[in-house]
């Protein structure tokens, strides 16, 4: 009779224990998630708002910086290719100027003394044009 | 003189504009249906504005207005040009072309210039015949006449290979303080087609400009006409322009900041295509360093300049020049060289 009773479902709850070579096998098929879907399981813990402004926040700045990688890209191009367009063949041009002004000054200091090349004494240097309108 | 092929969408025909009729100097008298700027014409003719006691100055030619900003700006070159000028005499002058070009046909050009005796001024003497050829056979012809001491003349012919493209004929009148152009333009009395442009421009005060175009074109079943007003105002260092027509607005503006640099600054806005365009140009002369620079950025995206320098022991010239459009990445680079 007692036998019975410990058998029916009423008995309550009846400890059972797999033997010891079976857990390590049951846990491994358990374990079938990579280290990286532990770590994803892991922001679950988080409230939904907070989880989604995140994933907005990031894909967001990953898309600005994206935006400014290719834009400075092409900013940088287009100053590049004006300026050598617009401003280096005057700055070129001013520099050698230059180089062939100071270097007469010195073949005059030379051949005339220390004094001698300072004002009006520069060749090429012509009155400025007038004024046309 | 003038651009005879400006006629663009005609507007409603107006009557004919002829040009207008003159009397002596300071005489105004406007025929029907040419329409004048919006200021009273000067109630007492033949006196100065004001009557202040200085006259006002001739304001130029009509196209004239808009060329101190244009020549700012830089044209563009493409492939290698070789000019050689040789001045036969006073007044005999000829020149041979070379151009060796990627995009267009490279060829041959001659041209010959002849310069009369009968002379005006310092600088010009007239009458003036200038002409082309080609190598293929177009001719470019002028011929410029100074008639009486007020009317200049011009006769102008173009030619493709045999074929006459454009032939016309213009007659310019400087008053006192107005200028008033006619100009035919491939007038053809067989198939009764033309075009007519008249011009007037009138010094306002020594500063003020006021001016208008009549462009009336005909072809047979069709005919034409496009008005279009002016004004230019010229201050200490600068010179505003605005042209507003049936065609669309055009403004300039040119301001010499010192005798080094000059800028211009250029829009356009076109009523046919619905599309505006804003341009900046700008020009530095360094006569110490025998070059002139010019530079010019553009709304369409398209950055240019052209750097000209003369070596000076010979009389030679170099012009380099590229343009780059940004947007479209395209590049196109030149070089001109003038020998004489």
């Amino acid at each position: 009779m007692a036998g019975i009773e410990e058998l029916s479902p009423a008995a309550g709850p009846v400890e059972t224990r797999p033997p010891e070579g079976e857990i390590d096998e049951d846990e491994d098929e358990e374990l079938d998630e990579t280290i990286l879907e532990r770590l994803w399981g892991l922001t679950e813990m988080f409230p939904d708002t907070l989880r989604s402004a995140a994933e907005v926040t990031a894909s967001g700045s990953v898309t600005v910086a994206k935006k400014l990688y290719s834009f400075s890209r092409a900013a940088l191009w287009v100053g590049t290719t004006s300026f050598m367009i617009l401003v280096l063949p005057v700055v070129f041009e001013t520099e050698r100027l230059q180089l062939e002004q100071q270097q007469l000054q010195q073949q005059r200091q030379i051949l005339l003394g220390p004094n001698a090349g300072m004002s009006g004494g520069m060749p090429g240097l012509m009155p400025p044009a007038p004024v046309k309108m | 003189m003038g651009n005879v092929l400006a006629a663009s969408s005609p507007a409603p025909p107006s009557a004919p504009g002829s040009g207008v009729v003159q009397g002596g100097p300071g005489l105004v008298s406007v025929p029907p249906g040419f329409s004048m700027p919006s200021v009273p014409p000067p109630s007492v003719p033949g006196q100065p504005a004001g009557e202040t006691g200085s006259p006002l100055p001739n304001p130029g030619t009509y196209e004239e207005c808009h060329r101190k900003c244009k020549e700012v700006v830089p044209i563009q070159l493409e492939g290698v040009r070789l000019v050689v000028n040789k001045g036969l005499s006073n007044h005999f002058q000829v020149s041979h072309t070379v151009t060796l070009s990627t995009l267009a046909e490279s060829g041959y050009r001659f041209g010959a210039t002849y310069v009369g005796t009968q002379q005006t001024g310092p600088a010009e003497s007239f009458p003036v015949m200038m002409g082309d050829m080609d190598n293929t056979g177009s001719l470019n012809a002028q011929v410029i006449h100074q008639l009486t001491s007020a009317v200049r003349s011009k006769i102008a012919i173009q030619t493709q290979q045999h074929k006459f493209v454009n032939w016309q004929c213009d007659l310019e009148y400087r008053g006192d303080d107005f200028t008033s152009a006619v100009t035919l333009g491939n007038p053809d009395v067989l198939l009764g087609s033309g075009i007519i442009v008249a011009h007037y421009l009138q010094s306002i005060s020594p500063a003020l400009a006021l001016g208008g175009e009549l462009v009336y074109h005909r072809r047979p079943g069709e005919e034409g006409a496009v008005t279009s007003l002016m004004g230019r105002y010229t201050g200490n260092n600068y010179v505003a322009t605005l042209t507003l027509g049936g065609a669309g607005a055009h403004a300039t503006y040119y301001h010499r900041a010192n005798d080094q640099l000059q800028l211009g600054v250029e829009f356009e806005g076109s009523m046919r295509t619905q599309e505006t365009a804003v341009s900046f140009g700008y020009q530095l002369d360094l006569p110490k360093a025998n070059l002139l620079f010019k530079g010019s950025v553009d709304s369409n995206w398209v950055v240019g300049a052209v750097l000209e320098k003369k070596l000076l022991p010979l009389p030679l010239s170099l012009a380099l020049g590229a343009f780059l459009n940004q947007k479209k990445n395209t590049f196109q680079c030149g070089v001109n060289v003038t020998v004489g």
